[in-house]
């Protein structure tokens, strides 16, 4: 009668107890472990010559290079809106405050392909002000600048939605503190606001950034693909594959699912430092369903 | 169903919880487990609830080995310091939940278990509220429905884990006197852990005072106050002074006073330590027992209590001592007063052993 | 049945004035906040609405019903709502083998969980598709049984679960972890075997998180285009998703089109979040607060 212990505390029989984790490991390790897997033993299927030889294919470094632009601009735009918006709705009480949630969210539910049209349809040739670009030559679509546009749209809400709740459950108190001894707004927010948030800050940083370089859909509607030009390191890895370059296609992308990894490592390591941020979007949710309730 | 407890012992890790107990709860018995707060008075609870297994020892329910049975075969009520009730039911459902949950061939009909329920409702003073959920009941409220709840399964033992911890001092003391009236009624056997020696000593028949894993004393309540046996039960069980021993020529002595005829000193205790409650301090006019001069005084409702800077004793630990409000009314007690004191009732332990 | 006391609190109107406020940058930082949000996110959508009214009625509905257009759009749903149902069933099991219990490299398993956020769309394409492919690890083996994956709606539903599995379980963990395990145990002691207090007690505790994890997970499917388009064949009126369908209307110019089923697509999506969240809130009345 061992199921005594096991009958309570939630926890099932040893035998079903087995089971449930090698159900999930099993789950897991079929859909997640093994496409990471395989991208890697494509790679390097014809060797390592083969897989140097694709990665230092000049097109493909001017795929990276424009990558790590794309992710150079759109971060930080991102970085600097996620900061005021967390700013503005955490320390503050405003009537709409859970609407401007909602739309700070909105991107989540538009689909990538739909966010690169919304700038088709803007800045194309027959956009609202398509003509207006064309006679200034200036290019929005089919160039790095739409690249940028619709990148900023699909990881929009990823740095904000990391600092309000972290900003949230700090409060207020430290920032009145520090304006009561006398320090200025701006003081205020670099020396006792922005230490405090650095964590969560990191945290949303890191995640923004893994979508913004690997982000397909809205990019590749608005890119043009042409190569060398406007064609991202996912859009490079399309083209090899379509054109059934196989194992440059997995060389490209091995590079990326480098990138993810990092992007665990790092925030397996924010979250060791902070363990708040790792349900911080999921409990504010939960929380601000509930005030409204 | 009376309970006994056989050896048992159980470690969490490094962590020894409880430590070879040994424990007779005779039948319709109410029983408090009192300690401070990592005694093992909880873990034990759940052993006799099965929610823990002991790693030694046994559990007899009328003596047969429960120790294995599983939980749901126990016949236990148990009622959780939190309440654990069903966030997402009405309280109706709460209480039914025992109930519905049966084998079907042991399952009460839908009417049987409305009335039931009702009833139940009725006996903790929440008919009205069955329809409520628990989000919109008061603290006390919640309690007595988690006990409704735990009563509905007929329960051959009730198992209450501080079951007034979390509530405000005036429903606390509502529910202990309502809890005390509800187990003379119904006659289930009750044990219920506290760290509150007040709640011990107002509702149990017998308290079990633990300490570190061990018991340290078990007895009627008066008995286990008057007569503690250990430095440790004194001193959980109410107000002390603490007052070093010294030993002189073959005779112990608190101050000036030779306390020696009266309590058994061990020849052995140079180190020794003497413990007397507030109220076995007896006031009397100066030139009589140990001088003693009055610093403060203070009302608290029916008693009266004073600090007394005695002789021989450093200055900044004063004694307390507790007088009646009608003695204070007569005498007026002033501070700067010089008094004498005379010790009624004190207990010597070695001072080694004397950590709380 | 009496007013619950939550749905009552509900009708208390925000305060008119505003509180004083003591910190600086209110102005500043909501404005920035608005303007922000409404150059790059509120008018680029609003330009999708306006766009499809110019179509007017008739050519609208003649584009999102075409048969072409229906399939893609059955196919996008259907297939999101089957990858969300299964996420939804071994996404409680992954949280709730995280929480509960312990085993060698959980913490490992724990990050993996995440490698759907962080791996670029398209790497997760072509692996999945040389995965899945006749010829591939686990594509030859599912052929000896006659199952095809790759190529075939079954492949779009395999492209989705893995882009959906973090939500539901990163949705359920907190809560899971928060969920009073006393409950349970006083569910036991009420004579409840381990399956009826999962199912009377634990289940309902988490149904609004199920529900949002579901949500979650369904709304991301529904507009997936890059994990999918390698492994879905792409054979119009069978495994065209959608999405692909607005790009391919898109590469012959014809913006009406793309728009008309763009906006199909927000309004359903946002239709089904509105409901979704109307049950969530029905569930939390009806409950009062936790």
């Amino acid at each position: 009668m061992a199921s005594a212990e096991a009958r309570i505390a939630g926890r099932r029989p040893a035998p079903s107890r087995l089971l449930l984790i090698a159900v999930a490991l099993l789950f897991l390790g079929l859909f997640l472990v093994l496409p990471l897997l395989v991208v890697f033993v494509q790679a390097l299927a014809k060797g390592a010559s083969a897989y140097v030889a694709a990665i230092c294919d000049p097109v493909a470094w001017a795929a990276v290079k424009l990558t790590l632009t794309v992710a150079a601009i759109a971060v930080p735009c991102n970085l600097v809106f996620g900061v005021a918006a967390a700013w503005a709705i955490a320390k503050f009480e405003f009537r709409g405050k859970s609407t401007l949630i909602t739309l700070i969210d909105l991107p989540f539910a538009v689909s990538p392909v739909i966010a690169g049209l919304v700038f088709i349809l803007l800045f194309g040739s027959h956009g609202w002000f398509g003509g207006y670009l064309r006679v200034h030559h200036i290019r929005v679509v089919f160039a790095v600048p739409g690249i940028v546009l619709a990148t900023i749209f699909v990881t929009f809400p990823f740095i904000a939605r990391e600092l309000i709740p972290v900003m949230q459950a700090q409060g207020k108190d430290d920032e009145e503190t520090a304006l009561s001894l006398g320090a200025t707004g701006w003081q205020t927010f670099w020396r006792v606001t922005l230490p405090n948030i650095r964590w969560g800050l990191m945290y949303g940083v890191l995640l923004c950034n893994a979508r913004a370089m690997g982000e397909f859909g809205a990019v590749s509607v608005v890119s043009g693909h042409i190569r060398g030009l406007t064609n991202t390191m996912p859009l490079h890895i399309e083209i090899l594959y379509n054109e059934y370059n196989y194992t440059a296609a997995f060389a490209v992308a091995s590079l990326l699912a480098l990138l993810a990894l990092l992007t665990l490592a790092g925030k397996s390591f924010l979250e060791w430092r902070q363990p708040e941020l790792r349900h911080a979007v999921a409990q504010a949710r939960d929380r601000t369903r509930r005030e409204n309730t | 169903m009376s309970i006994a407890l056989r050896g048992i012992t159980k470690q969490f890790g490094e962590f020894a919880a409880v430590k070879n107990i040994d424990l007779d709860v005779p039948t319709g018995a109410l029983i408090a487990l009192l300690g401070p707060s990592g005694c093992g008075k909880t873990t034990l609870l759940r052993i006799i609830a099965g929610l823990e297994t002991p790693d030694e020892g046994q559990v007899l329910f009328d003596g047969r080995d429960a120790t294995l049975w599983p939980i749901r075969d126990r016949n236990v009520g148990f009622v959780f310091q939190h309440y654990a009730l069903f966030h997402h039911m009405s309280v109706f459902e709460n209480v039914a939940f025992g109930l519905k949950v049966k084998p079907r061939r042991e399952r009460p009909s839908r009417p049987e278990i409305r009335k039931k329920v009702h009833s139940l409702l009725e006996l903790v003073q929440l008919g009205w509220a069955g329809e409520r959920y628990p989000a919109q009941l008061s603290g006390g409220q919640r309690q007595r429905v988690a006990l409704a709840r735990a009563l509905a399964v007929d329960p051959d033992v009730l198992l209450l884990d501080e079951p007034f911890g979390a509530l405000d001092s005036q429903v606390r003391h509502e529910l202990r006197r309502w809890l005390r009236r509800l187990h003379d009624e119904l006659h289930f056997t009750s044990i219920f852990v506290t760290h509150d020696q007040q709640e011990a000593i107002e509702v149990a028949d017998t308290i079990v005072v633990l300490n570190q894993g061990r018991i340290e004393q078990s007895g009627v309540p008066s008995e286990v106050y008057d007569l503690p046996t250990s430095a440790f039960v004194h001193r959980f069980l109410g107000q002390v002074n603490e007052l070093p021993v010294q030993l002189r020529d073959g005779r112990a002595y608190v101050g000036p006073i030779d306390i020696s005829p009266a309590a058994d000193v061990s020849s052995g205790a140079t180190n020794s330590i003497a413990l007397i409650r507030p109220h076995e301090i007896e006031i009397g006019p100066e030139a009589v027992g140990w001088p003693a001069i009055v610093i403060a005084v203070r009302v608290i409702g029916p008693i009266v209590r004073l600090e007394l800077s005695a002789q021989g004793l450093p200055v900044n630990e004063p004694l307390e001592a507790e007088i009646s409000r009608e003695r204070y009314e007569g005498e007026r007690f002033s501070v700067g007063q010089k008094v004498g004191l005379r010790l009624r009732r004190w207990q010597v332990y070695p001072a080694s052993g004397a950590v709380a | 049945m009496a007013t619950p006391v939550a749905a009552v609190e509900l009708k208390r109107p925000t305060p008119l004035r505003l509180p004083q406020r003591v910190l600086p940058g209110f102005g500043l930082t909501l404005g920035y906040t608005m303007v922000y949000l409404s150059l790059l996110v509120l008018i680029p959508l609003s330009a999708v609405f306006i766009r499809s009214l110019g179509l007017g009625w008739g050519h609208f509905w003649d584009v999102v019903t075409a048969p072409r257009v229906i399939a893609s759009l059955r196919l996008s749903f259907g297939a999101s709502l089957i990858a969300a149902l299964i996420n939804v069933i071994f996404g409680l099991n992954v949280a709730w083998v995280l929480v509960r219990y312990t085993f060698p490299f959980k913490r490992l398993v724990d990050a993996i969980v995440d490698l759907p956020f962080a791996l670029p769309t398209a790497v997760a394409g072509i692996a999945l598709t040389a995965l899945y492919a006749p010829n591939g690890w686990l594509g030859i083996w599912l052929l000896s049984f006659g199952i095809k994956v790759a190529f075939t709606p079954l492949g779009i539903v395999v492209a989705l679960t893995f882009i959906g599995l973090p939500f539901v379980v990163r949705t359920l963990q907190p809560v899971l972890e928060d969920l009073d395990k006393e409950v349970e145990q006083a569910a036991a002691t009420l004579g409840a075997s381990a399956v009826q207090a999962f199912a009377r007690v634990v289940l309902p505790a988490l149904w609004p998180a199920l529900l949002t994890g579901f949500a979650l997970s369904f709304a991301r499917a529904v507009g997936e285009y890059g994990s999918v388009i390698f492994i879905a064949g792409n054979m119009p009126m069978k495994s065209e998703i959608a999405p692909l369908l607005i790009v391919t209307k898109l590469e012959q110019y014809d913006y009406a089109g793309a728009t008309a089923i763009a906006v199909v697509m927000l309004v359903l999506s946002f239709a089904l979040m509105l409901g979704i969240n109307a049950l969530q809130h029905w569930a939390l009345v009806r409950h009062g607060e936790r």
